[in-house]
């Protein structure tokens, strides 16, 4: 995507940032369906990007970039590095730390379960042998919990 | 008691359409992730806004939408006597929960399942407005926090008194026993001003 020159256009939310039969609202805008309009939803600088040319939806793309930068957060399929904080028979609890290279402005805690520890003889894991709490332990998110 | 003189002004020497000096600064509470103080006047009310974040209460979690909570409390030296009674008396929770269904109509909810926002607002100095003053400074926190909104809200007291109608009472005329309303307006994104709140006291 090519990136139009920045003209350092501060917005507010609820500013109009065009029509959405003419602009696709990018991070930090949104649609409003009763009349159609994209407007901001942040503070912040305005920055239109140009559609890519081989794409069927030629509009170009809005988008307000705030100045103050969010922590990441995991999602399934990302890869984190937690803490381990309790080991129990067939689960481990811990708090991650970092999602791929950037670390948590706040904690998020998931766990480990026995089946998902190693690929081979699942049923024979034994979690205290494989963890102690205090671990630090490289992992793939595989889903949210409910 | 006489709230307008003839000559049209009111006891603090204002038009009765005449508000009191603003003044908002943010980012004043550096560990929150968005924070505000706000100032109507004497009138001075800071908001801390903590998320999206955790939920804290599993039970309560949405997973289509973020929660949102607020919490409002007078600091005991706000006001003349000291107060006893800070928070979960009546008048905060009411409060409380205008303030929090006021925001809840502006933020992008669906656009941060399963996670919190926490807005506190304390009033530090009362003198009439504390309501409006608390919605204007958890908007500018709300927008200092980078949590995404549908619009900003902005909020005003206004009262009748000596068959005038007055804007932005203190606290002197706020108890005067005339009727008063609170209105919180949408700004930008309505084509004509539209009211998310009015309470009548």
């Amino acid at each position: 995507m090519v990136v139009k020159e920045e003209e350092m256009v501060l917005v507010t939310p609820g500013e109009v940032l065009g029509k959405a039969t003419e602009v696709k609202a990018g991070k930090g805008a949104y649609v409003a369906k009763h009349n159609g309009l994209v407007y901001a939803s942040l503070t912040g600088l305005l920055r239109t990007l140009s559609p890519p040319p081989d794409s069927p939806d030629q509009r170009a793309t809005v988008e307000v970039t705030g100045h103050k930068a969010h922590g990441p957060v995991p999602e399934p399929g990302s890869v984190v590095i937690a803490r381990v904080t309790k080991v129990m028979t067939r689960m481990a609890s811990a708090d991650i730390m970092c999602v791929g290279a950037k670390s948590v402005r706040e904690k998020f805690s998931g766990i480990i379960r026995q089946q998902d520890v190693r690929a081979t003889e699942i049923d024979k894991v034994d979690m205290h042998l494989s963890f102690r709490p205090g671990d630090i332990v490289r992992a793939s998110v595989v889903s949210f919990m409910l | 008691m006489e709230f307008v003189s003839p000559e049209g002004l009111r006891l603090d020497g204002r038009r009765p359409t005449e508000m009191r000096q603003l003044r908002a600064e943010i980012g004043n509470v550096a560990k929150a992730d968005g924070s505000a103080v706000f100032e109507m006047g004497n009138t001075k009310v800071i908001a801390a806004v903590y998320g999206p974040r955790e939920v804290q209460n599993k039970s309560q979690q949405m997973s289509d939408q973020a929660l949102v909570r607020c919490e409002y409390s007078m600091a005991n030296f706000s006001t003349g006597d000291r107060m006893r009674k800070p928070k979960g008396d009546r008048r905060s929770t009411e409060i409380s929960l205008v303030i929090r269904q006021t925001m809840e109509a502006c933020i992008l909810t669906h656009l941060m399942p399963r996670s919190q926002i926490d807005i506190f607002v304390q009033v530090l100095q009362a003198d009439g407005g504390t309501r409006s003053a608390c919605i204007n400074a958890a908007t500018l926190a709300l927008q200092d926090a980078g949590i995404p909104m549908r619009d900003i809200v902005t909020s005003c007291s206004a009262g009748y008194l000596n068959s005038t109608p007055l804007l932005d009472l203190n606290y002197v005329e706020d108890s005067a026993g005339g009727p008063d309303v609170t209105v919180g307006l949408r700004l930008l994104s309505c084509g004509t001003y539209g009211y998310t709140l009015g309470p009548m006291d």
